[in-house]
């Protein structure tokens, strides 16, 4: 699983979803979490850390925001070689097919739907870890 | 996959996999995210769209040729008992923070049905909730869909009741 001292950014535009996964991180021992409204918001973010070099280390996002949506800012990560190959959840109420499927396409690490609870959370970073850190040949 | 569901000739209102789809949502929403079991009453038709409750979240719902308006209504001791619930906080008055919460549970619920109405053949799209704070009864809203409207009560643990409503043109 990720080291206690990774640097997460959540974005969601509903304060109320970005301190239930707050409070999750927290209890997997996660503290250095920061938070953003929309993509719009969490882009500079992203890049301002880059440039003082101390990058995100996993970013978690909704999909549906005004300003920016989730499903632009994963685009704008995966489409920059310095944040390329950050883990990316989006955490949203789409749940149908094609937008899983746009979502893989983007290069998403996983897709956690809601209403999810705290195990869900928990078992898509360990995916998303695994996915990040494939064992090495012996 | 399912057939598309013949809109053109009947109310969506009386759908019942629509009904069923709200109220599948309402409870996996509230059990999941607020450890909370609702119980829901027997729905029913009211002519004119009267909105209940202090606080409610407000979502369009369009998919050709339905326009309508998806709201959930709740008084204070309904949401404060939710939202404590949901992310441990004690709240004695309506605020941001409430309003927030309230439009969070009204996306995913709306959420979590439209994915379940989609695979029947309906085609909602996904949309940013608004949400309003008032006195019961009191409210106009002018630029919603609003006429016939679908009311589904809701039973909480603490004895308290909210709704969701949804108005179809």
């Amino acid at each position: 699983m990720f080291p206690s001292h990774t640097k997460f950014l959540v974005v969601d535009d509903f304060a109320t979803m970005r301190k239930i996964i707050k409070k999750v991180l927290n209890e997997l021992g996660y503290t250095n979490v920061q938070e953003a409204d929309d993509g719009k918001t969490a882009l500079p973010m992203i890049q301002q850390a880059l440039a003082s070099n101390q990058p995100f280390e996993f970013i978690i996002s909704d999909w549906n925001m005004p300003g920016m949506q989730g499903i632009e800012l994963l685009k704008a990560c995966k489409g920059d070689p310095r944040t390329k190959s950050i883990p990316f959840i989006l955490v949203t109420a789409e749940s149908e097919q094609k937008h899983i499927l746009e979502a893989a396409k983007a290069g998403v690490s996983d897709y956690v739907v809601k209403p999810f609870n705290s195990i869900t959370l928990k078992g898509k970073m360990e995916r998303v870890y695994a996915k990040h850190n494939p064992p090495k040949a012996a | 996959m399912s057939a598309a569901p013949k809109m053109e000739s009947k109310n969506p209102l009386f759908d019942k996999r629509l009904i069923n789809a709200f109220v599948d949502g309402v409870i996996k929403t509230l059990k999941t995210m607020a450890y909370t079991e609702v119980t829901p009453g027997k729905p029913f038709i009211e002519a004119k769209f009267i909105m209940k409750g202090e606080i409610a979240g407000m979502v369009g719902m369009v998919a050709p040729p339905i326009k309508g308006t998806f709201l959930i209504c709740f008084d204070k001791p309904a949401i404060f008992a939710i939202l404590e619930n949901m992310i441990g906080e004690v709240h004695t008055e309506l605020n941001s923070d409430v309003s927030d919460g309230v439009g969070e549970m009204t996306n995913m619920i709306y959420g979590a049905a439209k994915t379940t109405l989609n695979e029947l053949g309906y085609k909602f799209e996904m949309a940013i909730p608004s949400v309003i704070t008032g006195i019961s009864g009191a409210f106009s809203i002018s630029h919603g869909h609003l006429g016939a409207t679908l009311v589904i009560p809701f039973n909480l643990p603490n004895g308290t009741i909210f709704y969701i409503e949804i108005a179809v043109e």
